[in-house]
């Protein structure tokens, strides 16, 4: 027998439970629940109501992916620099919730934001009054920030990490001042890694699903809940095929941006898991 | 041609990473328009010294003077000093043309004796094409710095290094990553164009035949202090002690004893020579090049020995001859091959003899053969 | 006399720059670390005040979010008596530990397998593995549960091993080909050359050599299956929920302590999981 056979069973089971799955989506997609041809799926989402869940996606997303590149590039940054003894445990303590459960993240952080929450017992004892924060979008953007923070260090921390540091020498060498190091050496140079976290970031923040209703009460839906809610419309005959539609163009969205991102960082020099 | 000025002096420089002394008490001084290489292995403080001068290092105590005033203080930036980087340390998210002009870019249009930016980009290009030309790299300006062989990058960071016009360039074994020839014809250019430009270059290296190609002035360097210092054909033919004559090129090193003025003895045998002044009976060193010892019938010889192994070097033969008297192994390079077996004699004129006091501090004897380049 | 004064005075002005110069040198870099030094305890603070929050609460008295009111371990014996958690943990557990043994298998011989294959092929079946790792989960769970729900395979335990499976697999076959890759290639042969049938000499010989990339892929794909919610969501039902899904069920019905108590121990086991898998690989290059 030979050896390239005994891939055999990694090759079907990815079919099956990888691509396969795909094509249903793909399938019902472009169908009604009759089996016949149509693109009225997609026309769904024209719809105000759903029209404004998406819109509301993308605009957190892009806050969310502003914020985790403004609070992850100095974090990178301090973290690749040279002379930091506890560097390695941050990273790895920085990296830590990457892999943990999005849902008990989630979890603790309502529980630090709830009415009755810590947020607001540390307020009223500092005489400062209660605020509502649970249910404002300004909650599920920090929830999304909290959760995918590490996603935007990972990348650039990686890039900065591999750089010469006579690169840096030479730029001082020829007359950059520290800051201007930074804007015309560090910051272009990092650029594969800052594509690499703004996509890392951006495409879950898009899709995710359960951050937003837990953390305002269900009142604000975004792309992610929407599917979940589509397919739960039991009384919807076209439940799965506007469902799939929607996952579809996900999807689509996810790998143009891969694609995007593999054209401007060729190397894969941003580390990213892509 | 070199000038007398002192342009950057150190003195008494120390540098200290945590425990470890890399610098000890550096004196120095470098005149405009020298092309001076600081040689030693690998490890000997060179490059910390290269660094203190771009500004990269602080020394840990000591005076770095440029033109009489305190250079330590003035950062890297505003030194007009430039460096060529071991590894060249391109930018390489620019291409070669904005790789050269970085420097100008950072400039005022005053700073480049012009008055608008539109002024400022042409005055650039103009100058960033001549250095194109002095490096012969014209043409390359759209290319990317990853797409160029190892010597394009370093004809293109010594370009980006000399655009700005520094009064001292700093080199930092820039010619280490290169294969022989292409080394050879750079060594030659390298120096066309510090006579060319008429600005002080300094050059860290542990390529002896570099250093001898190339410099006005040689410093070798061993354990963080400088050994010797003088013009090239100086330290070759007068080795100050046993490891700058053992670094710089092949050399029988040993022991002997001085009887008296112009009278040594080595390997048993007493020899005339030309140096004076060590006393009698005093214990020195003697450096003899293997291209000094002629051999001779083995009758009419000052030395016998048999011959050990012979190579063939290119434009000459290397043998190694076991002396009768004591066993020592010589060192031989000749035109003419003697076969293996065969008994010869060696003479060896007084003026080609080396008496070298023995070294007293530890950090001047020979350490090892590490570092040390074979021609 | 007055040359000396006036040389002197001249000077001063210098020497009290280099001084400044040396003290605003220093001083920058001292700046640059208490900076660092604070940015880092913020984010930290942010990062791990939440769950540290929640693991205190989990050992609080009374049910009040904001009040202390002494520690107690009820809420964990709570926990350990209710037969609903208790079915999702051995859920959770059966799963993983399945879904981690078939996965690991699959996944090494298709590392071996590709590993085999020229550049071309290799380079696609890579590519598949890619696609649930890229695939927003929810998509992927969705995927899977219409392809359950067309062919009429009622949702439940299976199912939700069946996704695990797949999506475990390529965190085993990427820790798995990188030992592949550092093995000399003329092991296996130098095997067959001295008189090993070939499945032999995959055990005498490639298996122990790769044997620390099965151990961390194993290792992360139990992660993976511990941790995951959103895929688990979409190919079960609440017929046979897991743990995670407990949890989600519960936020619906307002916060309660045993909920914290389930979190803290999650958190911990998965915490110490990827601990060891650090100590393995380093996290940041997986």
């Amino acid at each position: 027998m030979k050896r390239s056979w005994y891939a055999s069973p990694y090759a079907l089971w990815m079919l099956l439970f990888a691509v396969v799955p795909l094509l249903f989506v793909c399938w019902y997609a472009f169908t009604t629940p009759d089996g016949a041809f149509t693109l009225a799926n997609f026309q769904e989402f024209t719809k105000p109501r759903y029209m404004g869940v998406i819109l509301r996606s993308l605009k957190l997303a892009l806050y969310c992916t502003a914020l985790c590149l403004l609070i992850g590039y100095p974090t990178a940054y301090f973290l690749a620099g040279r002379g930091f003894n506890h560097a390695q445990s941050l990273v790895v303590l920085i990296l830590l919730p990457m892999w943990m459960n999005l849902l008990l993240r989630t979890y603790a952080m309502m529980t630090l934001l709830d009415d009755n929450g810590v947020l607001n017992a540390a307020l009223t004892a500092l005489g400062l009054g209660k605020v509502r924060v649970i249910g404002t979008e300004g909650a599920v953007l920090m929830g999304l920030v909290y959760n995918y923070l590490p996603f935007m260090v990972l990348p650039i921390y990686t890039v900065l990490k591999k750089m010469d540091y006579s690169v840096i020498e030479a730029a001082e060498d020829l007359g950059c001042n520290p800051l201007r190091v930074i804007t015309r050496v560090v910051i272009p140079m990092s650029v594969p890694g800052i594509v690499s976290g703004v996509t890392m970031v951006f495409m879950p923040a898009v899709t995710s699903f359960a951050i937003s209703t837990l953390l305002s009460n269900g009142k604000i839906r975004l792309a992610g809940d929407l599917i979940d809610y589509i397919f739960n419309q039991s009384s919807n005959p076209n439940r799965w095929n506007i469902g799939s539609s929607f996952s579809l163009i996900m999807l689509v969205l996810i790998l143009l941006s891969i694609g995007f991102l593999r054209k401007v960082d060729p190397d894969n020099e941003g580390g990213g898991m892509w | 041609m070199v000038q007398d000025t002192r342009l950057i002096e150190l003195k008494g420089v120390c540098k200290n990473f945590g425990d470890t002394q890399v610098l000890r008490d550096v004196d120095l001084y470098i005149r405009k328009c020298e092309f001076i290489t600081l040689l030693g292995p690998s490890g000997c403080g060179k490059t910390t010294l290269l660094r203190i001068i771009g500004g990269f290092e602080m020394p840990s105590s000591g005076e770095v003077l440029f033109e009489g005033s305190d250079l330590t203080v003035i950062p890297p930036y505003k030194r007009r000093i430039n460096t060529v980087f071991q590894k060249y340390a391109l930018f390489n998210h620019l291409n070669v043309y904005d790789n050269i002009a970085f420097g100008l870019n950072l400039k005022t249009p005053e700073q480049l004796g012009v008055k608008t930016k539109a002024e400022k980009k042409k005055e650039i290009e103009r100058r960033v094409k001549r250095m194109l030309r002095l490096v012969k790299m014209d043409g390359y300006e759209k290319r990317s710095t990853d797409a160029l062989s190892g010597g394009q990058q370093q004809r293109i960071a010594i370009a980006r290094a000399l655009v700005n016009e520094p009064e001292v360039l700093l080199l930092d074994e820039p010619l280490g990553a290169l294969d022989l020839k292409l080394r050879k014809e750079m060594q030659l250019e390298l120096k066309a164009m510090q006579q060319q430009l008429g600005i002080t270059f300094i050059y860290v290296t542990h390529d002896q035949e570099e250093a001898l190609t190339m410099s006005d002035t040689i410093a070798v360097m061993n354990g963080g202090r400088i050994q010797q210092i003088g013009d090239p054909k100086r330290i070759y033919d007068e080795p100050k002690n046993a490891f700058v004559a053992d670094f710089i090129g092949e050399s029988n090193i040993l022991s002997g004893t001085m009887l008296q003025d112009e009278l040594v003895e080595f390997s048993g045998t007493e020899f005339q020579c030309v140096d004076e002044g060590f006393g009698t009976n005093a214990p020195v060193d003697v450096v003899i090049r293997p291209e000094d010892i002629m051999i001779v019938g083995e009758d009419v010889g000052m030395l016998t020995g048999t011959v050990q192994s012979v190579i063939f070097k290119g434009v000459h033969y290397e043998m190694m001859i076991k002396g009768e008297s004591d066993g020592t192994l010589w060192k031989v390079h000749s035109t003419t091959m003697q076969p293996v077996g065969t008994r010869v004699g060696m003479t060896i004129v007084p003026y080609n003899i080396h008496i070298m006091r023995k070294a007293t501090t530890a950090d001047a004897v020979p350490v090892s053969d590490s570092g040390k380049e074979e021609a | 006399m007055v040359k000396t004064i006036s040389a002197e005075t001249r000077r001063a002005p210098a020497d009290r720059a280099t001084a400044r110069f040396a003290r605003w040198s220093a001083n920058r870099a001292n700046r640059l670390k208490t900076v660092r030094t604070i940015w880092m305890a913020l984010l930290m603070l942010f990062l791990y005040a939440p769950i540290l929050i929640m693991i205190a609460l989990s050992f609080n008295a009374s049910v009040s979010r904001s009040q202390w009111t002494g520690f107690t371990l009820d809420w964990y014996v709570k926990l350990f008596n209710d037969p609903a958690i208790l079915g999702a943990l051995k859920t959770t557990i059966e799963v993983a530990v399945v879904a981690t043994i078939i996965s690991t298998i699959i996944g090494t011989l298709g590392a071996i397998g590709i590993h085999a294959m020229n550049s071309g092929m290799a380079g696609m079946l890579i590519n598949v593995s890619y696609l649930p790792m890229t695939t927003p989960d929810i998509v992927t769970g969705v995927s899977l549960m219409l392809m359950y729900l067309f062919c009429h395979v009622p949702l439940g335990k299976w199912t939700m091993i069946f996704a695990h499976i797949a999506f475990d697999i390529p965190y085993v076959l990427f820790s798995v080909m990188p030992k592949l890759r550092q093995m000399n290639p003329n092991l296996y042969e130098a095997a067959l050359d001295l008189g090993c049938k070939p499945i032999k000499a995959l055990w005498k010989v490639i298996i122990p050599e790769i044997t620390p990339g099965i151990f961390t892929g194993a290792l992360l794909a139990f992660t993976m299956s511990l941790d995951d919610f959103v895929i688990s969501y979409f190919t079960s039902s609440d017929m046979y929920p897991n743990l995670s899904r407990i949890v989600y069920s519960s936020t619906k019905l307002g916060v309660k302590p045993t909920m914290y108590a389930l979190s803290t121990l999650m958190f911990t086991t998965i915490l110490i999981l990827l601990v060891l898998v650090n100590k393995r690989t380093k996290l940041e290059n997986l």
